[in-house]
């Protein structure tokens, strides 16, 4: 564990400064003009950022709204019984809810959660578990599609909220498995 | 079925709001206009006619329960001020009071740094036992969905303008690997690997080596690094669509490997939550990062061959 562990730490420590010389240094060798074509490919950046905003907007306001009517606490309560059937405790659920929503409301979660449970919590490492294992989905989409204005998007929706419900479970009995 | 989650979430949040707003009109759980016992002390130099003076507001624990009907709620002295003026008297709380629910909700709708409130009468001992009134409250969750509104719209134009530095530079870097024929080398040395998720985009195609550092990126932790790649594997993908504004196979594949995020490194931002922990969460997030992808991958194949969801023009 420990020696892969060393090498990842490593290796995303390098890999960005290798990237960074390593990609305008084989350039310079392959004779590339590399001011110029890195300048002609920069621009593109601006660009893209202007073009996901309607996209980014659309989802972060309807999701700030749903986050402030407190309709997520309903939620909360309205899956605790079914959830608990099958061994999720209700203190994760908040997590299991807010993390393919929104990343900032997830790490509110979980310092919530550190101050109340404390850090050596199995719900803490739960929560964490969940908050490491996936990505706040509907902003991925937002971004990846909207860069590339596309507005129909097919089975990606449901596609990543199966993955992130089953990460959510995952998360749960792995931790518990592990540590339990 | 963004167009639906989309229309619930906001229809949802006008419903809950709503809800909420009418059960405190009903319940009256602010006590609009309904006086609250209170007891003013007024310090040493107390004198009737100061207009503006330092005093210490104390609020019993049974009054406070009595008036909200609720056994939970504790009371306490905080201090204030005591002003009197032509219009009448006011106790104002100083700023920054921890006050008890619900008079911190109470006090936060008025929209002043401190919490106001009238009184009646005229102080008659150093010990004035009188009652305060505080400045009607409602439609608090309707006021506050709309002011989340707002305010998320402004957060998504500062997170997408953010990202103008990042992507700049990613953009640029990758310009400079396709002329310099890096990532033809990357493609040609990883598409057997990769091309089995992707089997619609060509072979040699650069999208499959933008795939590539995308997921490599994600699987460091580099989620700065991972947003720039996969936005321009996505542009590659989008060379390849006939259908413009519709998602192809690949596309939703990515972004399904994407959000089911292969990270191998704990994001960085766990990492500084977590501190010392993440090192015991290591394998447990492998793990179910893991798990979670190949059920992403899994479904995107089966629900891919869905009627519904079925590619248009292939």
């Amino acid at each position: 564990m420990n020696i892969l562990q060393i090498f990842l730490d490593y290796a995303s420590a390098l890999v960005l400064p290798a990237i960074l010389v390593g990609f305008p240094l084989y350039g310079m060798i392959r004779k590339v003009r590399i001011y110029e074509v890195f300048v002609d490919g920069a621009k593109e950046g601006f660009h893209v950022a202007v073009m996901i905003i309607p996209y980014v907007i659309a989802i972060l306001f309807a999701i700030g709204m749903f986050r402030a009517s407190g309709a997520m606490d309903f939620l909360t309560d309205l899956l605790r019984p079914v959830v608990g059937l099958i061994g999720i405790p209700a203190e994760v659920i908040p997590m299991g809810i807010v993390r393919p929503l929104t990343g900032s409301g997830s790490v509110g979660i979980i310092l919530d959660m550190i101050n109340q449970f404390g850090e050596d919590s199995i719900f803490v490492k739960m929560a964490a578990t969940m908050f490491g294992s996936t990505e706040t989905t509907f902003y991925v989409i937002a971004v990846y599609f909207g860069a590339i204005n596309i507005r129909k998007t097919r089975h990606a929706v449901p596609a990543g909220l199966i993955a992130d419900i089953f990460a959510m479970f995952a998360a749960v009995y792995v931790v518990l498995f592990l540590f339990g | 079925m963004l167009n639906y989650i989309w229309g619930g979430l906001i229809v949802l949040s006008l419903v809950f709001a709503l809800v909420s707003d009418l059960s405190d009109f009903i319940q009256d759980t602010y006590r609009n206009g309904k006086p609250l016992p209170v007891t003013v002390i007024f310090g040493e130099n107390y004198s009737a006619d100061a207009l503006r003076q330092p005093v210490d507001v104390q609020i019993l624990n049974r009054d406070l329960m009595s008036h909200y009907g609720d056994s939970l709620i504790t009371g306490n002295t905080w201090p204030g001020v005591f002003l009197q003026t032509s219009a009448g008297q006011e106790l104002r709380f100083a700023e920054g009071a921890s006050l008890p629910e619900p008079l911190h909700t109470i006090c936060d709708q008025t929209g002043q740094d401190d919490c106001r409130g009238t009184v009646r009468g005229t102080p008659i001992s150093s010990n004035w036992q009188t009652t305060i009134t505080f400045r009607p409250v409602r439609w608090i969750k309707m006021n506050a969905i709309a002011a989340a509104a707002l305010d998320f719209a402004e957060t998504a134009v500062t997170l997408a303008l953010g990202l103008i530095g990042g992507l700049g530079l990613w953009m640029g870097l990758l310009k400079i690997a396709e002329a310099s024929g890096m990532l033809q080398a990357l493609v040609r040395f990883t598409q057997p690997l990769i091309r089995p998720l992707f089997p619609k985009v060509p072979k040699d195609h650069p999208a499959l080596g933008l795939i590539v550092l995308n997921l490599s990126a994600n699987m460091l932790g580099m989620g700065n690094a991972a947003t720039p790649l996969g936005i321009k594997a996505m542009q590659e993908l989008q060379t390849l669509n006939k259908t413009e504004d519709t998602a192809t196979d690949p596309m939703v594949m990515l972004l399904a490997m994407n959000t089911a995020s292969v990270q191998i490194m704990p994001p960085v931002t766990l990492v500084a939550i977590m501190g010392l922990q993440i090192n015991q969460l290591f394998f447990s997030i492998l793990i179910t990062t893991v798990l979670s992808l190949t059920v992403g991958i899994t479904a995107v194949k089966l629900l891919g061959r869905l009627k519904r969801y079925r590619e248009v023009n292939s």
